[in-house]
């Protein structure tokens, strides 16, 4: 455990050496910040315009640091030939993998805690106080992003980096767009095509999941069973995630 | 380390099954807490992201399947802007333009009271259909002249575009009963000898034609008039 902790607070550390990831954030704080803009707005229309704009630039400039962060874990220890270094020590593949993954999930969690604390920041400028609503919805874009940097991971242990960049945002429309498989799954009248159907929306990650902003945002609240459920759901995914990405690692001469 | 392979892939296996119950459970706690995504796409945003990604087929089809949604409500106006987004995205996309056609002359048609506004819906399914026809790959096909001539035909009892709509729909590979209608729309439209011609064409060519066009040709030359 010592060793994957290791692995990923260097993880960490690297990349926050790396421009691309504080370019992104500020991108993200600008936006964010922007969303103040809507001022010509009612009171109560412009809270929500601040809260759509922020929730989505979380989500989006996240996964963003998601794919990046991640694609740059495991390729730039190959690239540099520092994997060779690290793992004729002692250190099983599986630690290595597991670090890494910590370090991005580390990465992630400072950006997200970040930008979330400068939208609560500006909801309270804007004297709303944010409500219970407010941080399911936070965290369930972390769990999502988390998952998203976990399949970039696990991506990363087998195609390159150009293919994985390409992979990882088509899941990522992918992911957001399943209620229309699911749709297809009710409307589907032939028996093969269904299970087709249903067996591709159990496949591919289901993001459209975490999204419960747009309905937080017209003041629906959302149970905790079902933030438990997509925690749950996400968890799992991350479990699947590493596990892939162990197959292959394990698999490939280094 | 093959044996620790077949390991993950079982655990990944199980995870999936895992899964997919979790996802149950995430589809029906939807459902009840009215969480669910519903089918509203506006052209300008989802569709409008995707056909900058490229993907417009699938901008198209997500818009269609609104169409689908608003259909099933009898929402039939909100169906138009997004009849002319799906036939802008994907102009091959023939069914769009038939459909399309013929909501405008048919239903929303039935759904308008005075003279004056089902004329005006009449054409302007008329129009809709016609704009159509100018994709070249839509104009090789029998499916929108067929359309154009059925609503001339049924709808506007115009005989003489119906006949010149239904002719040209003959000329590229079609089904049985296009032969049928010209038939019928030459008859309507006074050419009898046109009629019984296009009758002997398809008696002779289509078995299941057999015994109307049979009786057709009998009533035409016997009473002049075949089609109730």
């Amino acid at each position: 455990m010592k060793k994957m902790w290791l692995i990923g607070l260097n993880t960490f550390r690297e990349s926050m050496r790396k421009k691309t990831l504080y370019i992104i954030l500020i991108f993200a704080l600008i936006v964010i910040g922007a969303s103040k803009l809507f001022s010509f707005l009612t009171a109560e229309e412009e809270l929500k315009m601040i809260k759509d704009v922020s929730f989505s630039a979380i989500e989006f400039f996240g996964a963003l640091i998601a794919i990046f962060g991640a694609l740059a874990a495991i390729s730039t220890e190959i690239e540099r030939r520092t994997i060779y270094t690290l793992l004729t020590k002692p250190i099983r593949r599986s630690d290595f993998v597991i670090g890494k993954f910590f370090g991005v999930s580390l990465i992630l969690l400072v950006n997200f805690v970040l930008t979330s604390l400068f939208f609560i920041g500006l909801l309270i400028f804007k004297k709303s106080m944010p409500d219970i609503e407010i941080f399911k919805t936070l965290i369930l874009i972390f769990f999502e992003l988390i998952l998203i940097g976990g399949i970039t991971l696990a991506l990363g242990t087998f195609t390159t980096d150009a293919f994985n960049i390409i992979c990882s945002f088509f899941l990522y429309i992918v992911g957001h767009l399943t209620s229309y498989g699911k749709e297809m799954v009710e409307r589907a009248e032939n028996v093969v095509v269904a299970g087709l159907a249903d067996m591709l929306y159990t496949l591919v990650p289901n993001y459209e999941n975490f999204n419960i902003r747009d309905k937080i945002v017209v003041g629906i609240s959302v149970s905790w069973g079902y933030i438990g459920y997509t925690i749950l759901y996400g968890i799992l995914y991350i479990c699947i995630a590493l596990l892939i990405a162990l197959y292959f690692f394990e698999k490939r001469e280094i | 380390m093959r044996k620790k392979g077949y390991k993950y892939l079982v655990a990944i296996v199980i995870l999936f099954v895992g899964i997919h119950l979790v996802q149950v459970q995430i589809d029906y706690r939807k459902k009840i807490e009215n969480l669910e995504s519903a089918l509203l796409l506006m052209p300008g945003q989802m569709a409008g992201s995707l056909v900058l990604g490229g993907f417009k087929g699938l901008a198209a089809d997500l818009l269609w399947l609104n169409m689908e949604d608003y259909w099933h409500k009898g929402q039939h106006y909100k169906i138009l802007p997004l009849l002319e987004s799906v036939a802008w995205l994907q102009p091959s996309y023939i069914i769009v333009w038939t459909i399309g056609g013929w909501h405008m002359a048919y239903n929303i048609y039935a759904e308008v009271k005075t003279e004056q506004e089902k004329q005006y819906w009449y054409e302007q399914g008329i129009k809709f259909l016609k704009k159509g026809l100018t994709y070249p790959f839509n104009a090789n096909k029998y499916d929108i002249y067929f359309e154009l001539g059925w609503t001339y035909y049924h709808k506007g009892k115009d005989y003489s575009n119906a006949v010149k709509y239904l002719e040209k729909a003959t000329k590229y590979p079609h089904p049985e009963y296009v032969d049928d209608v010209l038939a019928h729309a030459y008859e309507k439209n006074g050419e009898i000898s046109k009629a019984i011609k296009q009758w002997e064409f398809v008696r002779d060519n289509y078995v299941a034609f057999f015994d109307i066009a049979t009786r057709m040709i009998y009533d035409l030359k016997t009473k002049g008039k075949a089609t109730p």
